[in-house]
């Protein structure tokens, strides 16, 4: 239930300041996935307005070939005179067989031009739409040495409405290690902030779902890969010792970061004292691994697993972090105390 | 429609087929494609709807075998099927009519490449194959779209209007249930909503306010019915909105209105406008405006101070007063019954634009 390749691969393109995603497709396929995106940008108050252009294949091109359209459509898009073109298609112009490399080649903007065939649903779902976005940008970078201290975010998801929130949770781990983050790959970045991807000492993964980008990447640049962003309260401990070494940080100071952080998680815990010995019924799981962390914190509050306890909607994400667990939190309490 | 657009603002013509579908409670509707092309309907219009999830295998060796097992395993509910065509499977080419044999399945071929929302839903009705029986008595509801953000308001006020005047209601287009829409319809229909007709039955008229006077005086001469209270409702809900109106006008100028709408929500949203501040309005059909940018164009070449439209235009004119009439709307929080149509729906209409320019002069 998350759309076809075209939603993955407009999820990251879309998020890149001056480039222009070019969707050969019927117009409903573009519609689909801006709506998509407007609903996001809208919900998350940013300004970034996606440029998506689309071939508008109709039932006479499917029939007489749409790479005339395709090439209309590029060059729309090449009188925005944008940093980067990416081009992605639907599962129709690969059913009529138009080919599209050709298209591309004997464009005057090709050198500006990826191509990326993501077919629709003919290519996979959303996931593989957004690995191959993220991998088809990643082959832009130049090699370079890492710096130290530095790290890139890959594939956040830009869909989700709290981003930002778990974007925030994941900088104040870093900051306890004194790590920066220099590229956020590929959220709100700019062409030229994408290529330094290649300059960062290690790459942090927002979860699984993009594990093959983040294989490309470490076996292209030679780095380590931090596989996911912190789950729940001893995800946050995890990721202070996994982000410490793959940055190359000692282990006083990553030891004096997990000291701070178990301090501060304590303090976040305190607020739900009204939970403890509370009894409560979590059903079925919604997420893959959100047990694990409701169970942590169940443990952690001194609560009681119960069929007859209190019955509590899980949320239907992984909550990143503290932030993340707080907000599940907030929803037991309004559930258990007020409910 | 030009060869290419820009960021879209319009769905696809399967889109427009399934909200049809979608509305007969007791009609299964199965999307036979990808689950993108299931996703989108189905996170639009937040009803039950199947799909046969078609994958890329299904697609190299055919995809009769997989449309025969879901079609299967829905019938086990014991009710109607409406199988519903997507791009890819219509290229292809297949015989899908012979996944099933049951008359229980309605097939409707309605890939997305065919165009608008409009065109989809022509060809839904054109499938559902409805029946008009002479002797049904009462009337029908037409325009009702599950697209619409103003259904449920525009259904309600259309029911509360018909049973002050005692006309029974048939069918209502496409919001029934499917069993109801067997028995045939009446031969007689109003819309709430014109640019969503089913076209069944002869049309007595909209009940957008503008023409719901004569419609209400149409009513009354073919089925006998008293109009007199709803015409009295009328008569004071005008006096209402001038005098709300007059008061916006005493303090401001009559707004330059820019209108992004179907054909007959533009056409209403004008006389409204025209009527009760005495507005200059230009309006811009959804049927020839559907690129953001040649709207943002349009916006940023003209000053309107008030922008009727969908959440796509308030982005792109951050300088006007808005008020949300076309899909989507993400202005604002709305779930509750809000009309546009009926002697409400002009009240409701009227005080929305008022508001939305008050709190943008205030701002």
């Amino acid at each position: 239930m998350a759309g076809c390749t075209l939603t993955g691969a407009l999820s990251v393109s879309s998020f890149i300041k001056n480039a222009v995603t070019v969707i050969h497709a019927p117009f409903g396929c573009a519609h689909q996935v801006f709506s998509m995106l407007h609903a996001m940008i809208n919900d998350s108050e940013l300004t970034l307005a996606p440029q998506i252009i689309v071939s508008n294949l109709s039932d006479r091109d499917v029939i007489f070939g749409g790479e005339e359209c395709l090439a209309k459509a590029l060059d729309k898009a090449a009188l925005k005179n944008p940093d980067l073109i990416i081009l992605v298609t639907s599962c129709v112009p690969e059913t009529i067989g138009d080919d599209c490399q050709a298209v591309v080649n004997e464009h005057p903007a090709r050198q500006k031009i990826i191509y990326i065939p993501t077919s629709g649903f003919l290519g996979g779902c959303a996931k593989d739409g957004e690995n191959a976005c993220l991998i088809g940008l990643a082959k832009l970078a130049p090699h370079a040495l890492p710096a130290e201290k530095t790290v890139a975010l890959v594939g956040e998801k830009n869909l989700e409405t709290e981003v930002e929130e778990n974007y925030a949770e994941v900088k104040r781990l870093l900051d306890r290690l004194g790590v920066t983050v220099t590229t956020r790959f590929c959220r709100n970045s700019s062409v030229d902030d994408l290529k330094k991807i290649s300059s960062v000492s290690c790459f942090i993964l927002r979860d699984e779902r993009c594990a093959a980008a983040g294989k490309f990447l470490s076996e292209k640049f030679d780095r380590p890969v931090v596989s996911e962003f912190p789950r729940g309260l001893a995800g946050c401990i995890d990721f202070l010792k996994s982000v410490g070494s793959a940055c190359g940080i000692s282990q006083n100071l990553i030891d004096e970061a997990v000291f701070d952080e178990e301090k501060y998680q304590a303090l976040a815990l305190a607020k739900f004292e009204k939970l403890r010995d509370k009894k409560i019924y979590l059903g079925a799981e919604p997420f893959d691994g959100t047990f694990e962390i409701a169970r942590e914190a169940i443990k952690k509050l001194g609560m009681e697993e119960s069929m007859d306890g209190a019955e509590i909607k899980l949320p239907f994400y992984l909550p990143v972090g503290v932030s993340g667990t707080v907000k599940m939190l907030n929803l037991w309490k309004r559930a258990i105390v007020y409910g | 429609m030009d060869s290419c657009i820009e960021n879209p603002v319009s769905p696809c013509a399967m889109t427009g087929a399934c909200a049809v579908l979608c509305g007969f409670d007791g009609l299964c509707v199965i999307i036979h494609g990808s689950s993108g092309c299931y996703y989108y309907p189905k996170s639009l219009l937040k009803v039950p709807m199947f799909s046969t999830y078609l994958l890329e295998s299904e697609i190299i060796f055919g995809t009769v075998d997989r449309l025969h097992e879901v079609v299967k395993e829905v019938s086990k509910t014991g009710k109607p099927i409406a199988v519903l065509n997507t791009c890819i499977p219509a290229l292809t080419g297949e015989d899908l009519r012979s996944a099933f044999s049951d008359e229980n399945v309605i097939f409707v071929d309605a890939p997305g490449f065919l165009g608008s929302t409009q065109a989809g839903a022509k060809k839904a009705y054109e499938a559902l194959n409805i029946k008009v029986d002479e002797n049904r008595c009462g009337v029908n509801i037409d325009g009702v779209s599950l697209l619409d953000l103003f259904w449920r308001g525009n259904l309600y006020e259309a029911e509360r209007i018909l049973n002050k005047m005692q006309i029974p209601i048939s069918v209502r287009f496409a919001k029934d249930s499917y069993a109801n829409l067997q028995r045939g319809a009446s031969p007689f229909t109003v819309s709430v909503n014109p640019s969503a007709d089913s076209g069944v039955g002869k049309k007595l008229g909209s009940l957008l306010f503008p023409d719901l006077k004569n419609t209400v005086i149409r009513l009354s001469e073919k089925f006998e019915a008293d109009a007199e209270s709803v015409l009295n409702e009328c008569h004071l809900a005008d006096e209402q909105m001038f005098y709300s109106s007059d008061k916006f006008l005493r303090k401001y100028n009559a707004p330059n209105a820019a209108v992004f709408a179907s054909d007959a929500y533009s056409d209403f949203s004008k006389a409204m406008l025209e009527r009760y501040f005495g507005a200059e309005v230009t309006t811009f059909p959804r049927s020839k405006s559907y690129d953001l940018t040649k709207i943002k164009e349009v916006l940023d070449s003209s000053e309107f101070d008030l922008v009727l439209g969908s959440t796509f235009e308030a982005n792109v004119s951050q300088s006007s007063a808005f008020f949300g009439i076309t899909p989507p709307d993400r202005s604002r929080v709305s779930i509750s019954a809000r009309a546009l149509s009926g002697v409400e729906g002009g009240i409701y209409f009227i005080e929305s634009v008022l508001n939305a320019m008050i709190d943008f002069k205030k701002n």
